[in-house]
């Protein structure tokens, strides 16, 4: 069984239960005790997020502030048990409208026990789809529409919905103005060696929708992949045309997607549901294009100064902008004084995460800030041997810029009723853990730190990316044949 | 359901007692049952609204049961709602309350509105009272037959709801038959999949008491089922999905083209964006093609990717889960891995149960092309992150170091970690650097260059002390100093409390007294010898390279389990599920009661049948008769030799291998699901292999200690000396002597001793008859490059011991078989 939950608890960080629904008993009603005596009291809290007490195990995850605790008894699906929670949570939110916290549980209370009722009986998950269970759960308490009707009569929409094949997609809706909006949201990961080499570097990619459609449309997108591309060319029997594709290492897509169709043809063909929906996600590591370089040199100037200058280079188009650019430069804990000057935005010194935290609100393309400090330490004997470190950090929003270099071709959208629609795509690439490990020089070493600055500069990035990428089996391929 | 009962438990300062405010509130619902004054079902939301929260943070309020029930006379959802959540809350602890609640559930049972209807045949069948197990039949099998879709779900769900508090009405009222039915032909896909996790628990759980369920559970993974399932696959909703896909794992295809078929149709789902739908699907494709190894390989080279983009995508807690399975994998196969292991480079904001598993995955994937870059990536968590991965990845380093051919960089960075001056990074290091001298001689000229700097003050953890001393009383000669140092080391002989440096500081004493005795001072020699002499000189330990702590069944068992806990826990779940070998509980007194079954009293007499069955479960049919000999003896445990002494080994021993022995119990698990796999294809339990030898029965709890084995073993005769070959995979499978100790153990052939390492082990067994205390004795040396083992044996009764001869043969020739 992929999990036969026995009870979820929902707690604030003090252990205080702010939610708590058992589904079978064959826990005890205290379990939430032994969680907090267990885990939440000691220092296992973190340490792992699946817990053995007992007979029993837990699940747990933070969110914001609460633990959201699953508690099973048998040999359960760990995947399965987390991805619900994070379902479960989405679910919340999309019911508060934003923020899931101890405040909103407290102020929904009676709300979510309805909801945990619905999306799991007896320990097994039912229907967590928003679209639908907005259809019958709401907090309007007045019985639903269909209940004042003649009892005889078939039941419409809700029940229906509930359980019915397009599961996410209701009959029936009504747009004056036929809309489409699209966003491909790209985060890069980056992690960067001291010495200026890209260790690993990849691209986390979802396209996310939001449709404002009559009636039951038929959408059908195209990308400049690699592998629709080849397709296309090869049905049509004329040659791909030229220009940049992107090959995908892996893709997913929502369950509306059909995917036999997506397998045979190559192209992503869809009924959506209505309003906001995650479309597909991607994973692309080969060629991947780094919005921003960090050149950071470090030196350790004697026991109780050291010298940073860190210099940022935008390497888009010169016509684009990035926005809320934040760079956080780790120092060691006995800083005592800094001052610094830079060439664009402003710097500080934040005592409370040990950063030097540089923040350049709009950063054009094919431009080099340079932040230049010194930063002036407490001198203590022991500790300063201590400091570990840890890689400087980057945020950034870059709008109309896909890192992986993905644009939509085409996105068709075809209704019988013959609409007009009117389609929007944005792109945007964001910082996901964008990390530059450190080279802390002393000054006498200078020349050494020269030499991994030239290293860096002269960029072996492109080698270094295609380095050990092997051939991850697309995606696409047929697998399997006899 | 009992009710969370904490109040009078030290409830946390924020929660108020709750006294005043419940009878507060019982006077409020009193005034406004009867009422039916416009705006009156507000106010009592309000109220419910209260005593829900009471209720959530453990204030006892199964007072206001009565009034509850009174007002919810209502036509407002929410309120029902409200009140049915507390009803199914209390109605345990008020039984005859509960029944007042009967007759608005059943109505609403009847309601117009489906949703009612569902909602209150959800609510009466979560009630587990027993005098309304009655009212429960009439509904739930008028739910099952309901026009509405939803209403039959829930129905269903009802249906195992009864199951579990109530078997026999379940059953009486044929239910499961009706879901059956319901199962093939509902158009809802939620019905199906809800018939399909309430058959499989219950087919699950009546198969140990009727052959008729054990053939329904069969029948759920019978060809048509399966292929009816998978054809609608793709209307089930994605949690159904992980259900379906778990169940045709259990589904054996009659040949290779099946198993072509399905994993076409569901190559699919790998792209489907729930994760466990993903990993759900990788379990379906790793199990069907078991037997076929190339197939096997490609399946691993196409769940690589989707896992791989799982791993980096969602929050730490489910690409931990990814991770965990993935762990798995890279080490059943680490060649597929070799080119990703950029994807476990960890980041330094990551949680530890992230990294720890990612380091371990950096070190099984390390080839010879890689080497130089996932060294280079280790080195830098010994100098960044926190200090117990810093630990683990030097330990890493040195792991990836003992297995590679070209150590040169490596031994730089070891070295390297030497100078950093981190206590901890240096004491790893140290215990490393010995490690590498006894693989790799060649190395000490650099290697002790540079541990001849290091102050043995600043070294206080005692396994790196003792490496530390190891090497100068090692290379003494080389080491300028050695002799000075060890000195002031034995100055404060006093205050070295590690037996372990202890030891190496006399053998590194007398190492550099022999190479150079005129520095290392009379005295200190004098001072020692008495000492010395009879404790130095302990075998040099064999680094283990690959030591690897589980057998490989037990790790087949986990891959078994593919997609579950077990993989997380790295252990299979009858390690944690089964209550026999679950380790100690660690509840604090205040906890003790906590209970994990239901009923107190039910809870001893289930409790005890599972026992049972468990014990008909763990043993084959052969180990059953000795079992019931055994007891018919009154002690089980006791050996038979009338020496406490004796019976106390033998029993530790026994309590050993139930409780911190996991493995020893594991084969015998494992030797229980052939013994079902049996009962199931044959169709009875006579169909079961027979035991080899019907004449010699072993004791399988026998006990002997060590000072009685060698008395016996001097005194006795050689009754028969042999040489045999032992089969390629036997030779395979002993990679350690524990291996062969435990498959032994499941024949009842014990073992007392053992040694060596490949390609030579040394064993002593021994083994008991089951009716008398006769005792076999057995030397055997297996020597794995020549796959050849020669035994003595020698008896206390010479008659049987061709019998028991050929026992012991056919048990080492099941060696390593699967």
């Amino acid at each position: 069984m992929p999990v036969a939950a026995s009870a979820i608890y929902f707690l604030n960080l003090r252990g205080d239960v702010l939610i708590n629904r058992l589904y079978r008993d064959d826990v005890g009603g205290n379990m939430v005790d032994a969680f907090r005596m267990h885990i939440m009291q000691t220092k296992e809290l973190g340490t792992c997020p699946v817990r053995q007490i007992g007979g029993c195990s837990f699940f747990y995850m933070r969110i914001s502030n609460v633990y959201i605790v699953i508690v099973v008894s048998s040999n359960a699906n760990v995947a399965c048990a987390f991805k619900f929670v994070v379902e479960a949570v989405a679910l919340f939110k999309s019911y508060f409208g934003g923020a899931f916290d101890e405040d909103a549980i407290r102020n929904n209370f009676v709300l979510i026990y309805e909801l945990l009722d619905e999306i799991m009986d007896f320990g097994y998950p039912q229907n967590l789809s928003p679209e639908i269970l907005k259809l019958y759960i709401t907090q309007e308490g007045v019985r639903s529409p269909f209940s004042s009707k003649p009892s005889d009569k078939p039941v419409p929409n809700a029940t229906l919905q509930v359980t019915g094949a397009v599961g996410w997609r209701r009959e029936g809706l009504v747009y004056k103005k036929n809309e489409v909006f699209l966003d491909i949201v790209e985060s890069v990961n980056l992690l960067m060696s001291s010495k200026g080499s890209v260790l690993r570097c990849d691209v986390t990619g979802k396209i996310l929708m939001k449709c404002f459609l009559s009636g039951m449309p038929d959408l059908k997108l195209g990308l400049n992949d690699k592998i629709g591309l080849e397709k296309e060319s090869e049905l049509k029997s004329r040659p791909a045309k030229s220009g940049k594709t992107i090959e995908l290492d892996d893709v997913t897509f929502h369950q509306c997607v059909n995917l036999t169709r997506f397998n045979s043809e190559k192209t992503v063909s869809f009924v959506p549901p209505d309003g906001e929906f995650e479309l597909m996600k991607y994973r692309i590591t080969e060629g991947v294009n780094l919005p921003f370089r960090v050149l950071p040199t470090i030196k350790e100037l004697g026991r109780t100064r050291m010298e940073v200058n860190v210099k940022v280079k935008s390497v888009f188009g010169a016509k684009m902008f990035a926005l809320g650019v934040v760079i956080k430069i780790p120092v060691p804990k006995q800083t005592a004084k800094t001052s610094f000057q830079v060439t664009s935005g402003r710097a500080k010194y934040q005592a409370s995460i040990d950063c030097l935290v540089w923040k350049i609100r709009k950063f054009p393309g094919q431009t080099e800030p340079t932040l230049s400090a010194e930063v002036e330490l407490i001198s203590t004997m022991a500790e300063k041997k201590s400091w570990t470190r840890p890689p400087i950090q980057m945020e950034f929003q870059v709008p109309m810029f896909t890192a992986s270099g993905l644009r939509v071709r085409f996105l068709k959208v075809w209704e019988k009723s013959g609409y007009n629609t009117v389609e929007w795509v944005r792109y945007i690439t964001k910082a996901g853990s964008y990390e530059i490990r450190q080279l802390v020089v002393s000054g006498s070493k200078l020349v050494m730190a020269e030499g991994a600055i030239r290293l860096f500069s002269t960029g072996s990035r492109c080698h270094e990316i295609r380095r050990g990428e092997g051939h991850l089996p697309g995606p696409t391929q047929p697998a399997f044949d006899m | 359901m009992p009710p969370p009962v904490q109040s009078q438990r030290s409830p946390s300062p924020s929660q108020p007692s709750g006294k005043s405010e419940v009878s507060d509130l019982k006077l409020q619902l009193r005034q406004l049952a009867g009422s039916r004054a416009p705006g009156v079902d507000d106010s009592k939301r309000e109220l419910f609204k209260k005593v829900i929260s009471y209720m959530t943070i453990g204030i006892d309020v199964s007072s206001l049961f009565g009034e509850m029930v009174m007002c919810s006379a209502t036509s407002d959802v929410v309120l029902k709602k409200m009140c049915y959540l507390y009803v199914g809350n209390y109605a345990k602890v008020n039984p005859d309350l509960a029944l007042l609640t009967i007759n608005f559930l059943q109505r609403d049972c009847r309601d117009e509105d489906p949703m009612i209807r569902g909602l209150a045949l959800r609510s009466l069948s979560s009630l587990c009272v027993a005098n309304l197990v009655e009212y429960l039949v009439g509904p739930l099998g008028s739910g099952l037959k309901d026009g509405n879709a939803y209403v039959r779900m829930v129905a269903v769900i009802g249906v195992l709801k009864l199951y579990r508090f109530s078997s026999s009405t379940c059953i009486d009222a044929e239910f499961p038959s009706i879901l059956k039915h319901l199962m093939i032909s509902d158009s809802d896909t939620h019905v199906v999949a809800n018939c399909l996790s309430a058959l499989q628990e219950i087919w699950s759980a009546e198969a140990s008491a009727s052959d008729e369920a054990l053939r329904e559970r069969e029948a759920l993974i019978s060809k048509p089922i399966i292929y009816y399932l998978l054809n609608r696959i793709k209307e089930f909703s994605e949690w159904a999905q992980c259900l379906v896909l778990e169940l045709v794992t259990k589904y054996v295809p009659s040949d290779t083209s099946e198993v072509f078929d399905i994993m076409n149709l569901l190559e699919d789902r790998l792209q489907h964006a729930n994760g466990a739908v993903v990993l759900a699907t990788a379990k379906v494709f790793l199990q069907l093609t078991l037997s076929m190894s190339d197939v096997h390989h490609k399946v691993y080279e196409r769940i690589k990717a989707p896992m791989l983009t799982l791993v980096s995508s969602g929050s730490p807690e489910q690409s931990y889960a990814v991770l965990s399975h993935l762990h798995l994998l890279v080490m059943r196969a680490p060649y597929i891995f070799f080119s990703d292991y950029k994807h476990f480079y960890c980041q330094y904001y990551e949680p530890s149960y992230v990294k720890r598993l990612k380091l371990e995955m950096l070190t099984a994937v390390a080839n010879e092309s890689n080497t130089y870059e996932i060294v280079t990536e280790l080195c830098e968590y010994a100098a960044n992150v926190d200090v117990p991965i810093a630990r683990e990845s030097i330990r890493a380093v040195g792991k990836i170091a003992l297995q590679q051919y070209d150590v040169n960089a490596i031994v730089d960075r070891l070295l390297q970690f030497l100078e950093m001056e981190k206590d901890y990074v240096t004491a790893e290091a140290l215990v490393l650097v010995k490690d590498l001298l006894r693989k790799y001689p060649q190395w000490s000229q650099d290697c002790i260059a540079v541990v001849g700097n290091i102050s043995s003050k600043t070294v206080q953890e005692p396994k790196a002390k003792a490496a530390l001393i190891w090497m100068l009383g090692e290379y003494s000669q080389e080491m300028q100093d050695a002799p000075y140092v060890l000195e002031s080391l034995v100055e404060n002989w006093e205050e070295e409390h590690s037996a372990e440096v202890r030891l190496h500081l006399l053998t590194a004493v007398m190492k550099c007294f022999f190479k150079r005795p005129p520095e290392t001072q009379n005295a200190l020699g004098a001072a020692l010898a008495a000492v010395a002499e009879r404790v130095v000189n302990p075998p040099k330990q064999a680094v283990s390279v690959f030591a690897d702590t589980q057998s490989s069944e037990i790790k087949d068992r986990i891959f078994d389990e593919f997609n579950s806990l077990s993989v997380v826990y790295q252990k299979p779940s009858y390690m944690f599920t089964d209550r026999e070998h679950r380790g100690q509980i660690e509840f604090s007194d205040e906890l003790g009661n906590l209970s994990i079954g239901g009923e107190p009293s039910e809870n001893v007499v289930s409790a005890q049948r599972v026992d049972e069955n468990d014990k008909d479960l763990l043993l084959t049919t052969s180990e059953k008769e000795e079992a019931s000999g055994l007891s018919n003896n009154g002690s089980a445990y006791a050996s038979p030799y009338d020496n406490s002494s004796a019976s106390a080994v033998g029993s530790q021993t026994r309590a050993e291998s139930e409780i911190s022995n996991p493995t020893a119990t594991g084969y015998s698990s494992q030797s229980a699901s052939l013994g079902i796999e049996d009962l199931l294809g044959l169709g009875s339990p006579a169909a079961a292999p027979a035991p080899p030898s019907p004449q010699l029965k072993l004791n399988a709890v026998a006990a002997l200690d060590p000072s009685t084995f060698q008395q016996k073993w001097r005194q006795l005769p050689v009754a028969l000396s042999q040489e045999y070959s032992v089969s390629p995979r036997g030779v395979a499978a002993l990679t350690a002597p524990q291996a062969l100790i435990r498959h032994m153990q499941s024949h009842s052939i014990h073992c007392i001793a053992s040694g060596g390492q490949s390609p030579s082990f040394k064993f002593f067994f021994f083994a008991q008859k089951t009716e008398s205390s006769s005792t076999y004795l057995v030397e055997c040396i297996i020597n794995t490059s020549s796959a050849n083992a020669q035994t003595k044996i020698k008896a206390d009764d010479q008659s049987t011991s061709e019998v028991f001869s050929t026992l012991f043969q056919s048990a080492l020739s099941k060696f390593g078989n699967p």
